[in-house]
């Protein structure tokens, strides 16, 4: 059974069909990027498989239970984790802070356990702590664990957030552009990380412009255009493939 | 050396019947009423900012929450002949209840919809107690509200009466504290600096405001009884849009989303009212000038002031 399975996908905007009948289906393990050119629906299709945006049409079905429009607080517990295009932290809570707010949520506890402080929580605090230094550790942001997110840099920030994505061992791993707007150091190491996780079985989805980045790793390639899919497979065929050569070059 | 500063603090405000006794003896009762009115400001500013500070929600309904509080204690106490220590709670929970039925279509409000929405809310409440002549008495406001009795004890004597609402003080900044810091306050903090970040991270930005908002209506609701068991009388002015603007004063002031700050707020934008009294014509300049002066000098209140640079 497919870990994601979207079918037939619409979004529409004011007359516009940003994603038109959109299929994919995501294989447990899987890496697969979605690229296309600008305003393609790349982005839209990730939004509404989240629960930030209410599709117009079709059906998300995660491990085979309905997740079509559930909102992003549901779908991020379910095990489907999410990064942001913009840099997205919590600018006044500190980094450490930061990782352990994506944590804590699946942890079922109740209100007046978490208010007073009950033993069990205490303990699942400190073992958030330590798997939220692990990852500080990971991406290099140590030695930043107190400073506040929003005084950190766009480079930090961007791996901040990503570490936060990692926080639960999620399921279902969608990262929008983690290679955008980042030094070619970045880019590499971000690379990397995500190679990473895909060794370790996680499945991953990806958005991202750098062709260098997706075709260099992903297992399979996902074009859309006009928010309709136009082609599908290894990268070796896309980039010969003729419908995404014109896609992204014209005619 | 930070706890042993509380605890000083803390020793100080409950001396400080005695301290005023020997110091300035034939102000006692002025120094206290004045006291008692700071700590249950003090109270109602912090469960306020629990909203504005922690949330991030602009809510300028808090005088409504207040006076549901008083109104149902005092009537309670007086038509039902409710003990203070039943009527009290009574309050906080009419308060809340109130507070989780608006807030779910509030909340669906985006934030300057939101504090205008809650404004609305404060007016009405202002106009009901006005108008609702068979219930709240109107304008000829609920009278002889007895003084509270805690089992045999009753708290009548000025000094009493400043300890049971510096004890609702200290109720209400532990339950601050315990609300604001590790999960609950990430939770909270995590929802007012970046809402669709909070989902992701598997929080529900609603049920997180909702709580918070009903928590903090519900503190208003128990000081607002607190508040008409000491003046024994609870008329509408009590509870118009100008508490609004008191409190608003002593948050941002005192320093938004921060337990000093708001204390330091409480402590100078009610006591510092009356010390200019000393030059009644320039008082109310005197006063302005100075919230200007802190505005322009310490934008994120008089806490900016107070911290020190962290070393790092």
């Amino acid at each position: 059974m497919a870990l994601l399975e979207v079918r037939g996908l619409v979004k529409r905007f004011l007359g516009v069909t940003a994603v038109d009948q959109v299929d994919l289906s995501v294989e447990p393990g899987e890496l697969v990027s979605l690229i296309g050119p600008n305003g393609s629906g790349k982005t839209t299709l990730f939004n509404c498989v989240t629960g930030y945006l209410a599709a117009d049409g079709g059906r998300v079905l995660f491990r085979g239970r309905e997740l079509t429009n559930a909102p992003p607080h549901r779908v991020a517990r379910l095990g489907v984790a999410r990064t942001f295009q913009q840099v997205s932290v919590f600018p006044r809570l500190s980094a450490l802070d930061n990782l352990l707010v994506f944590l804590q949520q699946h942890q079922e506890e109740r209100l007046l356990a978490r208010l007073l402080r009950t033993p069990r929580v205490r303990r699942l605090e400190s073992e958030a702590v330590a798997r939220a230094r692990r990852l500080l550790e990971l991406v290099g942001l140590a030695a930043k664990a107190d400073a506040a997110a929003g005084s950190l840099s766009y480079g930090q920030r961007k791996l901040l957030a990503f570490a936060g994505a990692l926080m639960p061992d999620p399921d279902l791993l969608l990262l929008d552009e983690p290679a955008a707007a980042v030094n070619p150091t970045m880019i590499n190491e971000m690379k990397a990380h995500i190679l990473a996780l895909h060794r370790q079985g996680k499945t991953v989805v990806l958005v991202e412009h750098n062709m260098d980045v997706v075709m260099d790793i992903s297992q399979r390639v996902v074009v859309l255009d006009h928010g309709q899919k136009i082609a599908e497979g290894p990268p070796s065929a896309i980039r010969r493939d003729p419908r995404v050569i014109e896609a992204y070059f014209g005619r | 050396m930070r706890r042993a500063g509380w605890l000083a603090l803390g020793a100080l405000a409950v001396a400080a019947p005695w301290l005023i006794a020997a110091g300035v003896p034939r102000q006692q009762r002025y120094v206290l009423h004045v006291l008692i009115f700071t700590a249950l400001f003090a109270a109602l500013a912090l469960s306020y900012d629990l909203v504005v500070g922690h949330v991030g929600s602009l809510s300028l309904a808090h005088p409504a929450f207040f006076g549901i509080g008083a109104y149902t204690a005092g009537i309670l106490a007086t038509s039902a002949r409710w003990p203070f220590v039943a009527d009290v709670p009574a309050a906080g929970l009419a308060a809340a209840v109130v507070a989780a039925l608006v807030g779910v279509p509030l909340f669906r409000l985006a934030e300057h919809a939101f504090a205008v929405g809650t404004l609305g809310l404060a007016l009405v409440a202002s106009v009901v107690a006005n108008n609702w002549v068979e219930v709240t008495r109107g304008p000829l406001c609920i009278t002889g509200i007895p003084k509270p009795r805690l089992g045999p004890l009753s708290v009548t004597t000025l000094p009493a009466q400043y300890w049971l609402a510096l004890a609702a003080l200290a109720g209400v900044v532990l339950l601050y504290r315990g609300l604001t810091t590790f999960r609950l306050g990430r939770a909270f903090h995590a929802v007012r600096d970046n809402e669709p970040l909070a989902g992701a991270a598997g929080i529900d930005p609603l049920k997180y405001r909702l709580l918070a908002f009903t928590i903090a209506a519900g503190l208003a609701g128990g000081i607002g009884a607190l508040y008409v068991h000491y003046l024994s009388v609870m008329c509408p002015e009590e509870m118009t849009v100008g508490l609004t603007v008191n409190l608003l004063v002593i948050v941002f002031l005192g320093g938004v989303g921060s337990l000093r700050g708001v204390l330091v707020g409480a402590v100078l934008f009610t006591t510092l009212p009356e010390v200019l009294r000393v030059a009644p014509t320039w008082r109310l300049v005197i006063y302005g000038a100075l919230l200007l002066l802190v505005v322009v000098r310490s934008p994120g209140g008089l806490e900016g002031l107070l911290r020190r640079p962290r070393v790092r």
